[in-house]
């Protein structure tokens, strides 16, 4: 009895093992190869021990085809983004969690429906009526364009946070004639702080990440991060080590919210997919 | 009337007006930006417009849905879209659910397993794509290739032959969304009774029954929520396959999503572009609208 479960211990650990190795090991592959000469990522067969070398990041931090620019834009669009996102949707998830009013059912459902749509579908009025109003390659285009994936999102997700506050408290502050935007801010929001952290995280990564509409609206002033990356290999095909150095720093953001947020982003995706919002 | 009839009624009418104010923000930024757009391709599938011969634009009626059913390349799009769907989705569940199931019988690690779980969910797919293309597909250098040819079964050119771009694409995606249904199913797994199962093995019930009897119908709802928005995910694929492979070789991989983006902007045949775009919202909505009511029926 003993022998066989130190046997399914062990093969526990190896199937552990294997997934870990399976999503962990392209990006430290990658990692490695970002301190590699181009010359050692061409070997074979493959290079372990080498001799690292800073000259990657030093060409895409200060060479010619820099990205600290596409950084900057990816920083711009993200965080303005963000905070209009979660401005717009966290009064109405407050409504829509909360608060009585007539066609309540109506509204929550185009919300949802709003998250269904491709974004292939909208990117091509977008371009027409951008290009009409001259707003192509501009960050204002670009931030209002990335609320169609963003606030649909941000409003599901606060909904599941604001109908966990316990009544009460609500009705606690309202009876203070506290008045009821009071209430929201004082009282409510407080309670739901966990849920604004889950929801900025998740906001901010989709529009880091977004590569689709920054590649068709935005040009040569707003060029996100992921769309610089997809530029350099059309234009450097095979400069693979400072591909990687570039892919590190555009990801370092997101990976690292990864690492230090993991809690929040394992809630966020858990709480999106029991209650039926959240798209990633 | 009584007075605090009276008050109650106008509390009432605060309360709707304080909703209308806190909610007209989001519907209006969401009528702008979602439903108008909306409105507007619609109307844009209706009409010629191709930016590479502008003096031919003008109404057409129903010409561009006429033009898909004698199109090969439509058809070829919305069969690989339907395999792309139905691969990505199927693996996803089965390979998360299943290493959910085993790590959540072991007992310390799952903290670290979470976080590699992360690292792919949280990278941007462009660059998940730029990824796989270089250094983990590529013929000769990629790792998948140094493991096959280390065990003999030689080199390929995994996204340059069309049958094994389709099996990498397909890869590739499930690859990076594995872990979401892994994450969500675990975190499901982990909040279910555990007085359930002592009875079932009492019962001497074998894990397998276990599986069945108990733990499905327990998860169900949260593996029908998994699929639907990994249904929806898989249906507006874009960024890693468009890094990997760019639709091609010719259109091996060029799912509908692709297509529909293609002839938009490569080709700039917006016209048609549009009433592409309109069938896959077509078909994202009829899918959601199923899978919405399928799991209202069953719980």
């Amino acid at each position: 009895m003993n022998g066989r479960r130190a046997v399914r211990r062990i093969a526990l650990a190896a199937v552990a093992g294997v997934g870990l190795a399976v999503w962990a090991f392209p990006v430290l592959w990658g990692l490695l190869t970002s301190f590699k000469t181009e010359r050692d990522v061409l070997a074979y067969p493959p290079v372990w021990i080498f001799k690292p070398t800073l000259d990657n990041y030093r060409e895409v931090l200060f060479g010619a085809s820099s990205i600290v620019p596409n950084l900057w834009s990816s920083l711009v669009v993200s965080t303005c983004a963000t905070r209009l996102t979660m401005l717009i949707a966290v009064p109405a998830a407050y409504a829509l969690g909360r608060l009585r009013y007539p066609a309540k059912r109506t509204s929550g459902f185009y919300v949802l429906a709003t998250q269904m749509l491709p974004p292939v579908g909208l990117i091509i009025p977008y371009y027409l009526a951008l290009q009409r109003l001259g707003a192509l390659d501009t960050y204002s285009g670009l931030i209002v364009i990335y609320l169609t994936f963003s606030l649909p999102f941000a409003i599901w997700l606060m909904v599941s946070y604001f109908e966990d506050v316990p009544l009460e408290m609500e009705e606690a502050a309202l009876l203070d004639r506290a008045g009821r935007l009071r209430a929201l801010w004082h009282v409510i929001l407080p309670q739901v702080r966990g849920g604004i952290a889950v929801t900025t995280i998740f906001v901010f990564l989709n529009a880091w990440n977004e590569f689709m509409f920054a590649v068709v609206l935005g040009g040569n002033r707003v060029r996100p991060v992921t769309v610089a990356m997809f530029n350099f290999i059309s234009v450097e095909q095979t400069q693979w080590a400072r591909l990687a150095a570039g892919a590190m720093l555009a990801m370092a953001p997101v990976i690292l919210i990864g690492i230090f947020a993991q809690r929040h982003i394992v809630k966020g995706l858990t709480v999106g997919a029991v209650k039926g919002g959240g798209r990633r | 009337m009584p007075a605090a009839a009276v008050r109650g009624r106008s509390l009432e009418a605060q309360e709707r007006r304080f909703a209308l104010w806190l909610l007209a923000p989001a519907l209006a930024a969401l009528l702008l930006t979602t439903t108008v757009p909306l409105v507007y391709l619609a109307w844009n599938s209706l009409h010629r417009l191709d930016l590479s011969m502008p003096w031919l634009s003008g109404f057409a009626g129903l010409d561009n849905y006429a033009k898909m059913g004698s199109d090969p390349r439509f058809w070829n799009s919305l069969w690989l879209t339907f395999v792309y769907t139905v691969s990505t989705v199927t693996l996803q569940v089965i390979v998360g659910l299943s290493l959910a199931l085993l790590v959540l019988q072991i007992p310390k690690g799952q903290g670290l397993l979470r976080v590699a779980a992360i690292l792919p969910i949280v990278l941007a797919p462009v660059v998940v794509g730029l990824f796989w293309r270089t250094l983990v597909l590529a013929p000769d250098v990629g790792l998948v290739d140094l493991v096959t040819r280390s065990l003999g079964l030689g080199s390929h050119n995994w996204l340059g032959d069309p049958q094994l771009a389709l099996i990498s694409v397909i890869a590739i995606h499930t690859w990076q969304w594995t872990p979401f249904a892994f994450l969500v199913l675990l975190a499901t797994l982990a909040t279910l009774p555990p007085d359930v199962y002592e009875a079932a093995r009492l019962d001497r019930a074998s894990a397998w029954q276990r599986f069945v009897h108990i733990t499905l119908p327990l998860i169900r709802p949260a593996v029908v929520m998994v699929v639907i928005l990994r249904m929806m995910t898989a249906l507006s694929a874009f960024a890693a396959i468009f890094a990997a492979t760019g639709g091609g070789p010719g259109s091996a991989t060029e799912i509908l999503n692709l297509y529909a983006y293609r002839t938009s902007f490569t080709e700039l045949n917006l016209g048609y572009g549009a009433s592409l775009a309109m069938v896959l919202l077509a078909i994202t909505l009829g899918i959601s609208y199923l899978m919405f009511r399928l799991r209202r029926v069953r719980r």
